[in-house]
């Protein structure tokens, strides 16, 4: 996948969120998930915090679209970076085990 | 299923941290001696794909409403060690950047969404599919949906009943904790028996989407937790 390949999966995820988060807006946004209703049910509600995050998911449709658009780039970028640096380590340390087989097999004979 | 700070009790927080760091670990682990270049793009994508699918909540009977949690989708397609890792990463992302999710019940939130969602998700669907031997073949009968629906469906559900165990645990522990088992056990199997459904709609249906335009994307390896019988590391 190249970066124009990449970049027209990520506008598509977009659009695809952009209309999604209409039908999230007109269903479900005034309704908690599952945890939520049974803390609900129970009478239990939300403690404080202990870290306060610089964004959240917003109120209305522009914010919660502007945080979706933020939150798949950063996801995107996050994941890229670290599943490369992943790939990376395994591939360096296959290849010292590589080398290191081939010194004993150069050894042996 | 985002547990928020100050719900569970302490000793349930740590426990859920050594979980989560050493389940992430030993994913890490297999991700990282397994993991082919080329997967690296497709799985930051889909990645990004399950984080924009969690803000979307879709109503659910009872007043309440469900969103995907993407750990059953990605094990199918990736593996259950890629998913862990995947997963964890969205988790980590909306807890820091966007405080959805408490800090402190971070390592719960990995342990019931991310592993064991994960796991149940891609062993439950091999199974029923009946796909021990070919580690990358989706075959698109009616057992096929069947076990991608079923497997998604425990993947939920299990997660769902587990986070209910914690809040009765911490109830119990402390009744400033939690919630009573009474309550917590059958309400959480009641909501996310439906919200589990809605789930494997979805990842059913983004499974059959996938497979008509981008049918490539189904046949990366699957990074399995620990090697098969009769696997040999090349």
């Amino acid at each position: 996948m190249n970066a124009r390949q990449i970049g027209m999966k990520i506008v598509w995820i977009i659009v695809v969120f952009s209309i999604g988060l209409v039908g999230f807006f007109i269903f479900s946004a005034d309704k908690g998930d599952g945890l939520e209703k049974t803390m609900e049910d129970a009478g239990v509600s939300e403690g404080e915090p202990v870290y306060q995050a610089p964004l959240s998911y917003g109120e209305d449709y522009p914010s919660a679209f502007a945080a979706g658009v933020i939150g798949i780039i950063i996801t995107l970028i996050f994941s890229l970076g670290l599943t490369y640096l992943l790939a990376r380590v395994g591939k360096s340390k296959k290849s010292k085990v590589r080398d290191v087989k081939g010194e004993k097999d150069n050894g042996a004979s | 299923m985002h547990i928020p700070d100050g719900l569970m009790a302490p000793e349930l927080l740590v426990f859920g941290w050594v979980i989560a760091i050493l389940g992430l670990g030993f994913a890490v682990r297999a991700v990282k001696s397994k993991l082919p270049e080329k997967q690296i793009v497709v799985m930051a994508v889909v990645s990004a794909g399950i984080f924009a699918a969690q803000m979307l909540n879709f109503p659910v009977m009872g007043g309440t409403s469900g969103h995907l949690v993407g750990a059953a989708l990605a094990s199918i397609i990736f593996g259950p060690a890629a998913a862990i890792v995947m997963i964890s990463t969205i988790l980590i992302i909306q807890c820091f950047v966007f405080g959805d999710g408490g800090l402190t019940a971070l390592g719960l939130n990995i342990l019931n969404m991310a592993l064991i969602g994960s796991i149940v998700g891609y062993y439950s669907y091999s199974i029923i599919a009946g796909k021990h031997e070919g580690n990358n073949k989706f075959v698109f009968d009616t057992k096929g949906r069947a076990a991608i629906f079923a497997g998604t469906w425990l993947a939920t559900f299990i997660s769902a009943l587990l986070c209910a165990l914690e809040l009765s645990i911490s109830n119990l522990i402390s009744p400033s904790y939690g919630i009573a088992w009474q309550i917590s056990i059958p309400m959480m199997a009641i909501y996310h028996v439906l919200i589990a459904i809605g789930e494997g709609i979805i990842t059913l249906g983004i499974i059959e989407y996938i497979s008509r335009v981008s049918p490539d994307m189904l046949k990366v390896e699957k990074i399995e937790l620990w090697k098969r019988r009769g696997e040999v590391e090349c």
